[in-house]
């Protein structure tokens, strides 16, 4: 297998013109057949310029708690304290998003508005299982075009049937995954480890915001950048909520 | 063979004549110390013997060197037979280098025994064998080296190391080129791993089965498999097997062929 | 920058045995070293006693695997008959040989048990959908080396289904404890002629 793979002859078109920054992408370019009408198909491995920001994510007996920090940054400014990245999709379905500046609310107006005519033709929502793989797909789509998004997601609503908690982890690359919690960015290497340890199926509301507490001051704790604190909504069967956070806490570092 | 000359790998980016310049472009000359020769390598202990195993090709990209390269040495023997030697010695990797740290550890296991008037232990000589790939810590051996005897209480000793001298005693080893694919038969068929007693409990609460030390027929016939399924999928194993396996009575010697394609 | 084949991590193998085949995975999703999920199988079912391996990059296992999807329930359709693991296998292999300028970065393996002759059948594929035949086992994935290591020593011919099972698991097990890539449990299905046992293996957590 690896000789074939080898032959291949992968080329890394690093030097490519549009991308004359220091922050060089490395692009898996490969050349198109002759014939064929369609452009070429880069595929982008390693994002653009993806900014880390705190995307949390947990599920309970009969609901998902979404968590995403509220700053805005460029480089080391912080643009904007009270910056919203979630989305709500439909009744019972709430995106949050991470990613390169432009790209997040692109991506996530053009799931939004083909969710919502997808409600309206149908008269119907779709399920979680169903939008987290629309969103899949179109992420996917865009992966082997000339531009594509550079978007993290984490994907959480109720089966409105089941009444069924679903998370969906989904990065950049339209790699797609079911978890009872999830973390992208750098709240991944400090939170992960204290929701493998705290985590149950059948929790309650009230203690998955003890355990999104715990997360968010191990943040606090070790994160060196100031994240503006967290907006936190619930995803229930009777839909999505806003829930107050304390934001404030003080966590003494260790 | 090394490398004399760095060679530039080749670029498959489109080029136009008039974005290179005219000139001679300034040659990067280097020297590469090192090849790899491949081979493989393997040792296992009993409760009384202790198997050092090596395939006998050596390689050179894909050339063969030599169908005939023993990899695995007797060390500290009276003359150039090896005759009374109590201590093996694999080497894997950078053939020269090999030799090298094999006529090393030989020297100083015969100059302990001149000046001490005993043989050294194999505890002693795994220490020291640590030391000498450790002196040369930023310009190594480039080897994995086995050591292989019998310790104060006659069982089968064993230890592995890397190229600039961590090391550590085993039940078993696999290195070389086939490391990868030896080494988790061994753990499946020596150390037992991911085996259980049938019935011992309920659902996942089952005992695992214990790894004791094996019969030397069914090491020798482990090791030979070993090889064999190597020689099957990796180009650098073949020609032929040497065992050296160690007693209480002394060194014996095996050879056996491997498939030669 | 490491390979597209080894960003996700993964295994799969498949194995012949008497009358029955094996195919099996591990269960990781991971981003480099750190572990996503592990609940991330990569067998894919396509009809009775059909199956899809899938290894690699886990955005094509999953873009991959719903193509074929696609495919055969459209072949389904069509034919009105399941598809035999030999007509997969094709299909397979000319899907992934139209994208051979901008390849799915995956290693699929077919394994199953054709309905007509009751004959087994696996066989493997480059990303560019080079068919490998093979009367014996198949691997793919970050635990290949390790995997044609332990089938290799392992793999007899002629197994029943279940010295197969029992063979292909402590295969797949022992290798990939040898990789930190692949791992996190296991999936296994046994295929006979009219019958699929599915099983699930713990395996070491780390």
């Amino acid at each position: 297998m690896t000789q074939h793979r080898a032959a291949l002859r992968l080329r890394l078109a690093s030097s490519s013109s549009r991308h004359s920054s220091s922050t060089r992408p490395v692009t898996l370019f490969l050349p198109s057949s002759s014939s064929s009408s369609s452009p070429s198909s880069p595929l982008h491995l390693s994002a653009k310029r993806i900014i880390d920001y705190v995307l949390l994510g947990i599920t309970g007996k009969d609901f998902v708690l979404m968590a995403a920090s509220k700053a805005a940054m460029r480089g080391p400014t912080i643009l904007k304290a009270e910056d919203d990245k979630t989305r709500q999709l439909n009744k019972h379905n709430l995106m949050i998003y991470s990613g390169e500046a432009g790209d997040t609310v692109q991506f996530a107006e053009y799931i939004n508005a083909n969710i919502s005519l997808y409600s309206m033709r149908n008269d119907s929502e779709l399920r979680p299982e169903a939008v987290a793989n629309f969103v899949r797909s179109e992420l996917a789509r865009s992966l082997r075009s000339r531009n594509a998004y550079s978007v993290n997601l984490l994907l959480g609503g109720v089966d409105p049937i089941s009444e069924k908690p679903h998370l969906y982890w989904m990065d950049y690359l339209a790699s797609l995954a079911p978890v009872p919690y999830a973390a992208h960015g750098y709240a991944q290497y400090y939170c992960l480890s204290t929701l493998d340890k705290h985590h149950h199926p059948d929790i309650t509301l009230e203690q998955g915001l003890k355990l999104l507490t715990m997360c968010t001051d191990e943040l606090k704790r070790r994160l060196p950048i100031d994240y503006k604190g967290v907006l936190v909504k619930v995803v229930t069967k009777d839909g999505v909520k806003v829930l107050d956070f304390d934001n404030d806490r003080i966590v003494k570092s260790a | 063979m090394t490398s004399l000359v760095n060679q530039q790998p080749h670029s498959e980016a489109i080029g136009y004549s008039f974005s290179q310049s005219t000139h001679a472009p300034n040659k990067q000359h280097s020297f590469y110390p090192y090849t790899d020769n491949g081979g493989s390598t393997l040792g296992i202990t009993g409760a009384d013997f202790a198997i050092l195993a090596g395939d006998t090709r050596s390689v050179a990209g894909y050339n063969i060197n030599s169908r005939y390269a023993p990899k695995v040495f007797k060390i500290g023997g009276d003359d150039e037979t090896g005759e009374g030697a109590h201590i093996l010695l694999s080497v894997v990797g950078f053939a020269a280098d090999g030799h090298a740290l094999k006529e090393r550890l030989d020297a100083v296991v015969k100059m302990y025994k001149y000046q001490h008037g005993k043989p050294m232990s194999v505890r002693a000589c795994a220490q020291r064998l640590s030391t000498i790939l450790y002196q040369k810590r930023f310009f190594p051996y480039y080897v994995h080296a086995i050591l292989a005897g019998l310790d104060e209480e006659g069982t089968g000793a064993l230890y592995s190391y890397d190229p600039v001298g961590s090391y550590e005693r085993e039940q078993c080893r696999a290195a070389g080129s086939a490391a990868s694919l030896i080494m988790p038969f061994l753990d499946n068929q020596v150390n037992f791993k991911n085996q259980y007693i049938p019935g011992s409990g309920e659902g996942h609460a089952l005992e695992p089965k214990k790894a004791g030390p094996l019969p030397r027929s069914t090491v020798e016939q482990l090791v030979r498999d070993a090889f064999t399924s190597a020689v099957e999928r990796h180009i650098e194993v073949g020609d032929g097997l040497q065992m050296m396996v160690i007693t209480a009575n002394g060194i014996e010697e095996i050879y056996t062929p491997l498939k030669q394609d | 920058m490491s390979s597209p084949f080894d960003i996700n991590g993964g295994a799969c193998v498949a194995m012949v045995g008497k009358d029955c085949v094996a195919i099996a995975c591990d269960l990781r999703l991971g981003m480099q070293a750190l572990t996503v999920s592990n609940n991330f199988p990569k067998l894919f079912n396509f009809g009775p006693s059909t199956f899809l391996g899938l290894t690699g990059l886990a955005t094509d296992v999953s873009t991959v695997s719903d193509l074929f999807r696609y495919k055969v329930n459209m072949y389904r359709l069509r034919e009105e008959r399941n598809i035999a693991p030999q007509t997969l296998a094709n299909l397979v292999s000319s899907s992934l040989y139209e994208k051979r300028f901008g390849p799915f970065f995956v290693s699929p393996v077919v394994a199953g048990v054709n309905y007509t002759t009751g004959k087994p059948f696996i066989c493997g594929f480059d990303s560019i959908g080079c068919i490998d035949f093979a009367k014996d086992f198949i691997v793919s994935g970050t635990a290949s080396e390790q995997l044609f290591g332990t089938c290799e020593g392992l793999w007899e011919p002629d197994m029943s289904p279940d010295d197969l099972f029992e063979t292909i698991s402590q295969a797949l097990l022992s290798a990939v404890d040898r990789d930190a890539l692949s791992g996190w449990g296991a999936q296994v299905y046994i295929i006979e002629k009219d019958k699929v046992t599915k099983r699930l293996l713990k395996g070491r957590q780390d």
